[in-house]
């Protein structure tokens, strides 16, 4: 039953988590039924070939788990741009890169608030749906992209694979590693990273020539400090290091080791970046320099940004610590797994 | 732009939207005896309503959450299995659909009759 077990497997992640255990359960026992069914019909137990018939007659996995989901919902407008397998996915990325855009927006009004600058509902209000509509075009256009080729390529799903991966494996050390559970990175773990950072990239870009983007309609009064063009590049290149190593574990999701010491030199990466922002002393500057109103919103957001540089440096490195606790934890797998 | 009626795809969509609309009647009145998953999807494709698993179990969990039908896990020739059958509320509602669909039946045939 290692083949069942692999097809459980890899759908277990996508499951809700409340109800995993029990659609699993019962998902075993409808496909050892059928197995056993298959037993009675032909007079011997089912060969490896006819056992992956039965599990890739269920479908992919993608598609499987979306009917468990309570998120059923789709993007259209016509015809589907975002199917029910896809759309949790996609709500998930949305929230997060939204999420963090609109802490930014918020952190700045905030400061302004807090200065005693006038800040009216009607600015918060174009700043907030401005930023609403560029992460929802980015995102629903990647998504919808993924969509459309999931669409015509409906099967991709090939527990022929498996089979493959299987046999490779049995033969390298069948004593040792087939009753070892397997670790791989979740797919959708690392797609969601790719979707994720290349929105963050896009909105990183457009920063420069739309600081609206970022200070809403106090870019009239305040524009980015040098530092934020000495930390640019880095950034950059810590986001595009991080697609990267995205895009590797999506082909080669069983490179946990890679994954574990990756994510720790991207996590050393954005501390130095924030250490450089914590101590660049100046954040923003006045965007016309007679302006005494421009002057004091500038010192206004000057004054509170170290207080949101030193909570992402405690998070950065919380994140540093869990990743290499999870190294650690990950390294000794391998070794009891030897 | 045309339309072929006859395509084979556009029958095949408009024929599982119909099916797909009596497949909670039919689930329902096959839980009228206690079932599992796997029996009752062998029961209903025995009777002409194939329905596939990854649309069965959902299905499934959906009409126990609305409290029309109850299931418990129990062991049957040393496997455990869950067991559904038709709650009272599922039964009074069952026989409300049952009524509609004969309600329905009953117009189509008078429609397409002419």
């Amino acid at each position: 039953m290692q083949l069942l077990e692999r097809y459980l497997k890899s759908l277990s992640p996508l499951l809700p988590a409340e109800q995993r255990e029990d659609i699993l359960r019962e998902l075993s026992e409808d496909i050892q039924s059928e197995m056993d069914d298959k037993q009675s019909e032909l007079g011997r137990p089912p060969t490896e070939d006819e056992q992956y018939e039965i599990l890739k007659r269920r479908g992919n996995p993608l598609e499987v788990a979306a009917g468990y989901t309570s998120n059923r919902g789709t993007l259209a407008f016509g015809r589907q741009w975002i199917g029910p397998v896809l759309f949790p996915f996609y709500v998930r990325v949305l929230t997060f890169n939204l999420g963090l855009t609109f802490l930014i927006v918020g952190a700045v009004f905030a400061a302004l608030s807090l200065a005693g600058q006038q800040v009216h509902f009607a600015d918060l209000f174009s700043s907030v749906i401005l930023q609403l509509f560029i992460q929802l075009s980015a995102v629903t256009l990647i998504f919808a992209l993924v969509e459309r080729h999931l669409s015509r390529h409906p099967h991709h799903w090939n527990p022929e694979k498996f089979k493959v991966e299987l046999q490779v494996r049995i033969k390298k050390d069948i004593h040792q590693k087939i009753h070892k559970k397997i670790r791989e990175v979740p797919r959708f773990e690392s797609f969601s990273i790719l979707v994720a950072s290349t929105v963050a990239l896009l909105w990183m870009q457009s920063l420069w020539s739309h600081p609206f983007l970022i200070f809403g309609p106090a870019a009239s009064l305040i524009q980015l400090a040098p530092i934020w063009h000495r930390i640019y590049m880095p950034t950059v290149a810590v986001i595009l290091a991080a697609m990267l190593r995205a895009a590797i574990n999506l082909v080669r999701p069983d490179w946990i080791r890679f994954r574990d010491v990756a994510a720790l030199v991207l996590d050393a990466a954005s501390l130095a970046i924030i250490y450089a922002l914590i101590f660049g002393g100046t954040w923003v500057v006045p965007a016309t320099a007679d302006s005494t109103v421009a002057i004091h919103a500038a010192q206004a957001v000057n004054q509170w940004i170290p207080y949101g540089l030193w909570i992402a440096a405690v998070i950065s490195l919380a994140q540093a610590i869990k990743n290499l606790l999870r190294l650690y934890y990950n390294w000794r797998w391998e070794l009891s797994s030897k | 732009m045309t339309h072929s009626s006859d395509s084979p795809s556009l029958f095949e969509n408009l024929r599982l939207e119909l099916r797909r609309g009596s497949l909670v009647l039919a689930v329902l009145a096959a839980l009228r005896k206690e079932q599992y998953g796997y029996t009752l999807r062998k029961a209903l494709a025995d009777l002409g309503m194939a329905i596939d698993e990854g649309t069965l179990y959902p299905l499934l969990r959906r009409l126990e959450s609305q409290g029309l039908l109850l299931s418990e896990w129990r062991e049957e020739e040393k496997r455990n299995k869950r067991f559904y059958k038709l709650s009272p509320a599922g039964e009074q509602v069952l026989g409300q659909l049952l009524a509609e669909w004969k309600s329905i039946d009953s117009s189509l045939t008078e429609i397409v009759k002419g």
